[in-house]
């Protein structure tokens, strides 16, 4: 029971969502594996902390929960079920997942919205890719991480990506990108990006992205 | 004489404890991530016959070589079923496993 305490996790941004990121992809895959980690954005003038977990049942069952808070309030909290299909290689693995989610009203308002992402992710000994297609309430967005891996061999790994975030709502259009550095020591992760804006339609965005992030899986 | 005595003892060194060291290595597809396959160490020191004094707690994962490493107790014998389902707990795929011998050379294992 202890196992199954849930768990805090990774990327997502703004008021949106973006379902999951490279590393909830990554880990824990592995037969009850949890992980938490914390992370700040700023984006639209505002800071964002999130709480996420992740928790493993089995390589193709995980379950996720994000806990944002704006300013000490709470947010909307999302709750997901990542399911995948992974496919091992010599040294290639890759999965397909279908993520159903639920954006819960846990700050203050009263919809209950439903999500779902599809997406598609690789990595060899020195490429790293993912491509998710997710819908959540009025939001339909597609987000490309693509880069380079470096592993030591002695347990961290050096990510060096490029991410496109492609987003389109009631509010309008846009597409933010930007570099992404992630570090693996172990079991510890330190992932930090910024985008800014490629495109901008949106009237509900104004700047640029920034996100750091500390984490561990077990 | 000293030559002599050496021979015997090499000799019964082989004889009654076999040439073998009780160290594995398995093949195990799509293991290119330390990060990505902490499990499959934790789900490999969790089974009885692995010798924590080997390597690191009883294993060691080489993921350029998509290669994994145990240690195996003196007195167990390895289960390779338990070993594979371990592995595939861990996310990833088992292929074979081979013994390695004194001398280092590896011969593929068969249960």
């Amino acid at each position: 029971m202890i196992n199954i305490i849930v768990l805090i996790i990774f990327l997502t941004l703004t008021s949106k969502v973006f379902s999951h990121q490279p590393v909830m992809d990554m880990a824990p895959r592995w037969n009850d594996g949890y992980g938490v980690q914390t992370r700040i954005e700023h984006a639209n003038s505002e800071n964002k902390v999130w709480l996420e977990g992740v928790y493993t049942f089995k390589p193709m069952v995980r379950m996720t929960l994000k806990i944002p808070t704006i300013d000490g309030e709470l947010d909307d909290a999302i709750i997901a079920l990542p399911l995948k299909k992974y496919f091992n290689d010599k040294a290639f693995t890759s999965n397909w997942s279908i993520t159903p989610s639920i954006r819960m009203p846990t700050g203050g308002g009263a919809d209950w919205d439903a999500g779902l992402s599809l997406s598609y992710s690789s990595e060899s000994s020195d490429i790293y890719q993912l491509y998710d297609l997710y819908a959540l309430d009025d939001v339909i967005g597609l987000d490309i991480n693509v880069g380079a891996v470096q592993a030591s061999g002695e347990g961290s790994s050096w990510f060096a990506l490029w991410d496109v975030s492609a987003q389109d709502s009631n509010t309008g259009q846009r597409i933010l990108t930007g570099p992404v550095l992630v570090y693996f020591d172990y079991n510890f992760i330190i992932r930090a990006e910024y985008k800014f804006s490629a495109l901008d339609n949106d009237r509900a965005w104004k700047g640029d992205y920034v996100s750091f992030g500390i984490g561990m899986v077990f | 004489m000293l030559k002599i005595i050496t021979a015997v003892a090499l000799w019964y060194a082989l004889v009654s404890h076999s040439v073998f060291a009780n160290n594995y290595m398995v093949e195990v597809h799509g293991i290119v991530c330390e990060f990505c396959s902490l499990g499959v160490a934790k789900n490999i020191r969790r089974l009885s016959f692995i010798d924590s004094n080997q390597f690191d707690n009883g294993v060691k994962v080489d993921i350029n070589n998509q290669t994994v490493f145990i240690g195996v107790r003196d007195d167990a014998v390895l289960d390779q079923q338990a070993l594979f389902k371990a592995i595939e707990a861990g996310g990833y795929s088992p292929v074979k496993i081979w013994q390695i011998d004194l001398l280092g050379e590896k011969v593929e294992f068969k249960q």
